[in-house]
């Protein structure tokens, strides 16, 4: 199985593994960013740009 | 002179098993056998006020978490790599392997539960087949209520199908898989699709192997007809199979 091309992955779909899951090491050694619900200020700005739906749609 | 470690910090991709090859223009902390993925950043930029700030830029946004993910990707094609959310940092070199050294005991366990593995993504949308109207007009009060009746009926028996079918795909895809992980459906809002999403899953397989793309294309086949489609995304770096709830 070939893997995809960055640019053939959605960013809605990358949003949604970049942001939301993985590790989140947190402790007096990080920022606290770590803290901060990442994906929901990333899927906000998906959704607030309607320009961005039709891009996604594009790239499918 | 102004100390440099006050406008950067230390950025973290992720964590590689000790003997695996680090991607190039990355560098690395390691400690007591953990190799971090590390990269300087701005705190301009990635600070704890900039961080959340810049997430509101969707240009922003697309960049670094493109870039997050061709790090990582780019690790897990040549070895085991334990992903880490967007946004991990730390104030210096030395932090980082000190967080390693706190949380050695869950990476060692991620990194052997995804060993040898790859994450596979996989969708199932639903287009509704056109509904076929009823060219006859109801003969009266009491005919019009018994066809809302029947729709109503057919809908609930379509969904349960639906949802049986959903609930099939899954098995057949787990046992294909070592682990898996069923995700919330994305909106239409977000996926841009007048397709409906039954399914957004994630499966953890030995790296290569083939079994999902082949259940996947198998699937389609039976139910392409009927309005189902499905979609295979990765191989990923195990995103779905790593942290506290995993």
């Amino acid at each position: 199985m070939t893997g995809l091309a960055a640019e053939d992955i959605t960013l809605v779909d990358l949003v949604d593994r970049v942001l939301n899951k993985g590790v989140v090491l947190t402790g007096d050694v990080t920022l606290s960013v770590a803290d901060v619900d990442l994906v929901y200020v990333g899927l906000r700005v998906l959704l607030a740009s309607a320009g961005t739906l039709d891009r996604l749609e594009r790239e499918r | 002179m102004i100390s440099a470690a006050q406008d950067t910090g230390v950025y973290v991709y992720g964590v590689l098993a000790p003997d695996a090859p680090s991607p190039p223009g990355v560098e690395t902390v390691e400690h007591d056998g953990l190799v971090a993925l590390v990269r300087e950043v701005p705190l301009a930029e990635f600070g704890e006020e900039a961080l959340p700030a810049h997430l509101n830029d969707r240009e922003w946004l697309e960049v670094h978490v493109r870039a997050h993910e061709d790090v990582l990707a780019s690790a897990a094609e040549a070895s085991t790599v334990v992903p880490f959310r967007f946004g991990v940092i730390c104030h210096d070199r030395s932090d980082v392997a000190r967080l390693l050294d706190e949380h050695a005991e869950l990476l060692r366990r991620d990194l052997l539960r995804v060993r040898g593995c790859e994450e596979l993504g996989v969708k199932v949308w639903y287009d509704a087949p056109e509904a076929t109207a009823t060219d006859e007009a109801p003969a009266g009060g009491r005919a019009y209520l018994e066809r809302r009746r029947d729709d109503r009926r057919r809908a609930l028996e379509l969904a349960a199908s639906r949802e049986a079918l959903v609930a099939d795909v899954h098995e057949r895809l787990a046992r294909c898989s070592v682990a898996s992980v069923v995700n919330r459906p994305q909106p239409k809002e977000l996926s841009g699709r007048d397709e409906q999403m039954l399914l957004n899953a994630a499966y953890l397989v030995r790296r290569g192997d083939e079994a999902i793309a082949r259940e996947v294309a198998s699937l389609h086949a039976e139910h392409a007809a009927n309005g189902y489609a499905f979609e295979l995304t990765g191989p990923w770096p195990p995103y779905n199979f790593v942290g506290e709830g995993a």
